[in-house]
């Protein structure tokens, strides 16, 4: 390995240890990052070289170089195979539940890439658009999945996937960076910054209302309120709430990027790593890695499209509900390379990237894709609105509800993550275990299809009056 | 007029010469709540010259007195739109036309009854005057309830002091630490999250009593009838009601005696800073008998008001195509509240978020722990039968506006996002009910027994 630098902290993470003081240099220079993007480059290799110095042509060896930067940079590198297998999959007629595991377990690689190149080209665009991209792109995979869902008319789908994601990030995620900091730190004191994470809560409880209204509406509705009218109310409402959580995530960029950086930045200028004072810089050139990006995209959404039509045959063979497989599996896979980074930054003790990686994600997910997508919906004409169900509901807000009382005081031990943890345990057993038929959400959607019209036609009235 | 100089910074100069600090150092003396402090924020020094140039003794005193009550305030404008009501109303102009400039007309005299109160303060003492104050700030609101009552329109009951309460949480304060966090964008702003929290106990005390009546609702199999469901939800609604004054009075007792201190805590530092006119002793401009016939006499025109904005508020919702809940949640309160958010505005952009906290506050407690349950004993007397269920929208919004607010307001200090966070909650309540088209027999079938024939009224608009 190139430059051995040495260690002068005492956590267990060897390995890692020497790319992430790297990481955290990195940076500290680069202001445009999030604490989502910084927790992903602790899973990145330093490229090995040397093999391509021998190489005897300089276009080529460039190429390569630039290769293997951006394939093999990172240590899910082993899950790209899966890739190909899928897409092989798919033609030589594998059954769809492989195609499905294939597809999950290529997207994670490529999640974590995703990061890595708009980190790549935050180097070239400067430190503010570079925080907008990053900000953008954090969550590239799950958005696309959304999207891709919502085109194949799968509302459910989209709304569980989001959901699951929100949750996953909130009490998985953090509660076991929590729990695996408590335990490793477990005679240190375990501070954070609480105000960082006090504005994702207000942000994430704003969410919470505006899925709660449209999901009341339903109950407010007696006998004599048609279904359609309560569906076309719910439906307004869930627009207007979108654009609402729209300006409140841009208001949230633009605290966080530039009117009250130092609430967010304050966790770096406590980083001792004086030694590493070498300039990073980019690996890859801005037009290669614009390439990329943009081939990374289509990848993701070819898989994602995999993972979108194959989700019911893989519910049936495995016997999982689809609530199931959207809510805690695809969450899991599309967040491991974030969740590995967030439980290294614990071990560290540096619990405010943990909770910048957890929170600011779920925030994302929460006030960015989820209107994002009712928008795509709306301008694709799909009927899609906030109204999450009950118990999906239910759990989101006790989840917010639990985490933001775990975090009021600004330390942590691994009693907070345990519970957390336990918490996810428990939601996920209840979509486990819930059997019923999942027709609701579509059926409410169908419903919507066919009464496109009239409902169009009322919602008009609506507003015009 | 006296211009005085400005030790503080802050954009806000016009205020700042007229009365505010006065106002301050005023409270120091008496019993004063946050509340009736940020109201003053809108009164203007009154120019006597005109009048001293009135020849006779007594006509120059009433002059003088019309003028002090009259024009005290920056929102006399309105004043106009009392007598066009009135006027509107005895020549049968439409009945939309009424209502909005009932509601004009209500927005000025909701500060004179704060200035009123204020002023007999002076006579009363401070004890006596916080009490006073503590009964009159939310006079507006008490007076609308009680006339609707009185005409079994239970919903608009119901919804207008719901709406009160969000608009005093979310609107109030969300637009007071918005315009504050970008008024004092660099520098911290604090406040004391004491007084606050005491607030937010009660508030949440407060939504349990909405709470458990309509669970009772859910908590019915098919076998219990509806009429058992709405006596047990009436009999805890009454009980509630009284435990709700109780601690409504413990309130008064912990805010005006035994911890003051906390309540006053802000006061303190600025006593420092404004030595040099803290020593100018403030008098009373009115005397205490023309003050009480004052407050009687607006008292009565609150009243008038309030009757013709309860008698054409279905009116106004079908010729404005807006819904009866939309216009009694959210206009109603902005209206009635309008000076009260003024003024937190103010001391907002002066950094003293603990007066803007303490109105905002304040007056959601107020009418949550004691307009609301006077509003369910009156019922009671007149044998109007009104519980504490709001419907499950309501009780939520309410229930996630205190519980976003309390958590905005946990480290004590505060930022323009906060704020922010705060006002678009309050947008996303009022397209809910913007948006929701649902006929309301539910709001007065549940807040009347549909054996009362009288709530029929209601429904049938």
């Amino acid at each position: 390995m190139a430059g051995i630098v040495q260690e002068q902290w005492s956590a267990a993470e060897n390995g890692n240890a020497t790319m992430t003081t790297k990481g955290s240099s990195r940076e500290l220079r680069h202001g445009g990052r999030t604490a989502h993007s910084m927790s992903s480059s602790s899973l990145r290799k330093k490229s090995d070289l040397r093999v391509i110095q021998k190489v005897p042509y300089k276009g080529l060896k460039d190429f390569l170089s630039n290769l293997q930067e951006v394939i093999l940079g990172t240590k899910l590198a082993i899950l790209f195979p899966a890739i190909p297998a899928a897409i092989i999959g798919t033609y030589c007629g594998f059954s769809q539940p492989w195609i499905f595991g294939l597809s999950l377990l290529g997207l994670t690689p490529l999640a974590e890439r995703v990061s890595f190149l708009t980190e790549q080209l935050a180097f070239y665009t400067g430190p503010t658009l570079g925080g907008l991209l990053n900000a953008t792109c954090g969550n590239a995979t799950e958005l696309i999945i959304a999207i891709l869902a919502l085109t194949n008319h799968k509302v459910a789908v989209v709304k569980y996937s989001l959901l699951g994601s929100i949750l996953s990030n909130l009490l998985l995620v953090l509660g076991t960076s929590l729990f695996c900091g408590g335990i490793a730190n477990l005679r240190r004191e375990q501070r954070f910054d609480r105000k960082q994470a006090d504005v994702n809560f207000f942000l994430l409880l704003m969410g919470l209302l505006c899925h709660l209204l449209p999901m009341l509406f339903g109950y407010v509705g007696n006998g004599e309120t048609s279904a359609d009218l309560i569906a076309d109310m719910s439906l307004n409402l869930s627009r207007a709430s979108s654009i609402v959580m729209l300006i409140s995530y841009i208001a949230y960029l633009v605290f966080q990027l530039w009117t009250h950086r130092q609430l967010f930045d304050a966790q770096d200028q406590e980083d001792e790593f004086d030694d590493n004072v070498e300039e990073e810089t980019a690996v890859i050139g801005f037009w290669s890695g614009f390439v990329w990006l943009v081939g990374m995209t289509l990848v993701i959404a070819l898989l994602s499209e995999y993972v979108v039509a194959t989700i019911e045959e893989a519910s049936e063979s495995w016997g999982l509900s689809v609530s199931f497989i959207s809510i805690i599996l695809l969450p899991i896979v599309g967040n491991a390379a974030e969740h590995a980074g967030a439980i290294i930054f614990a071990f560290k003790n540096k619990l405010d990237i943990s909770l910048g990686v957890a929170l600011g994600s779920a925030t994302q997910i929460g006030l960015f894709v989820v209107p994002l997508t009712i928008i795509v919906a709306w301008i694709l004409g799909i009927n899609m609105d906030l109204n999450f169900n009950l118990l999906e509901t239910g759990s989101l807000a006790l989840s917010i509800i639990i985490t933001a009382f775990t975090l009021q005081d600004g330390t942590s031990h691994y009693m907070k993550g345990l519970v957390l943890l336990l918490c996810y345990i428990i939601i996920a057993i209840c979509f486990f275990v819930d059997k019923l038929p999942q027709k609701q959400p579509n059926a409410i959607h169908l419903g919507h299809q066919l009464m496109n019209n009239v409902a169009a036609a009322v919602g008009e009235g609506v507003f015009s009056s | 007029m006296g211009s005085i100089a400005e030790p503080w910074g802050i954009s806000e100069s016009e205020n700042a010469n007229y009365g505010t600090p006065k106002g301050l150092s005023r409270e120091l003396r008496h019993g004063k709540t946050a509340h009736n402090m940020s109201s003053s924020s809108l009164r203007k020094k009154s120019d006597l010259r005109l009048i001293q140039k009135v020849p006779c003794k007594s006509l120059q005193n009433v002059l003088s007195n019309l003028q002090e009550v009259i024009l005290g305030t920056k929102l006399a404008v309105l004043f106009l739109a009392i007598p066009l009501a009135v006027i509107a109303d005895y020549y049968h102009y439409g009945r939309p036309l009424i209502f909005g400039l009932s509601l004009t007309g209500l927005t000025p005299l909701a500060e004179r009854v704060s200035f009123l109160t204020e002023q007999l303060a002076f006579y009363t003492g401070p004890t006596v005057g916080g009490l006073l104050n503590a009964t009159c700030g939310n006079a507006t609101e008490l007076i609308i309830a009680i006339l609707a009552l009185a005409n079994n329109k239970v919903a608009v009951v119901k919804y207008s002091l719901l709406g009160s309460i969000l608009s005093n949480l979310l609107l109030v304060l969300g637009s007071s630490l918005f315009c504050g966090g970008i008024a004092n964008i660099r520098r911290e702003q604090r406040f004391d999250r004491k007084q606050a929290d005491v607030n937010f106990f009660l508030l949440l005390m407060g939504l349990l009593c909405h709470l458990l009546p309509l669970l009772l609702k859910y908590a019915a199999t098919g076998e219990a009838s509806a009429s058992l469901i709405n006596k047990m939800s009436l009999s805890l609604s009454r009980t509630s009601s009284i435990v709700m004054l109780i601690a409504y009075i413990a309130y008064l007792i912990f805010q005006l005696w035994t911890h003051r201190q906390l309540f006053e805590a802000q006061e303190d530092d600025e006593d420092n800073a404004y030595n040099d006119e803290v020593t100018v002793e403030e008098t009373p401009v009115i005397g205490f008998w023309s003050g009480f016939a004052w407050l009687a006499g607006m008292t009565l025109v609150i009243a008038l008001l309030s009757e013709y904005v309860v008698a054409t508020i279905e009116d106004a919702s079908d010729s404005w195509g807006l819904s009866v809940s939309f216009i009694s949640i959210i206009l109603l309160p902005i209206v009635g509240n309008a000076a009260e958010h003024a003024g937190a505005i103010i001391f907002a952009f002066k950094n003293k978020l603990d007066i803007s906290l303490g109105v905002a506050l304040g007056s959601a407690t107020q009418i949550s722990l004691f307009v609301v349950p006077l509003s369910v004993i009156v019922a009671w007397t007149m044998g109007i039968k009104m519980d504490l269920n709001f419907n499950i929208l309501e009780t939520s919004c309410l229930a996630l506006g205190i519980i976003i607010t309390a958590f905005t307001l946990q480290d004590g200090t505060s930022h323009y996002m906060k704020g922010l966070v705060l006002m678009l909650c309050y947008v996303i309540i009022a397209a809910c009910f913007f948006v929701d088209q649902i006929p309301q027999p539910k709001g007065t079938g549940l807040g009347m027994q549909p054996k009362n024939s009288v709530g029929g009224g209601f429904v049938s608009a």
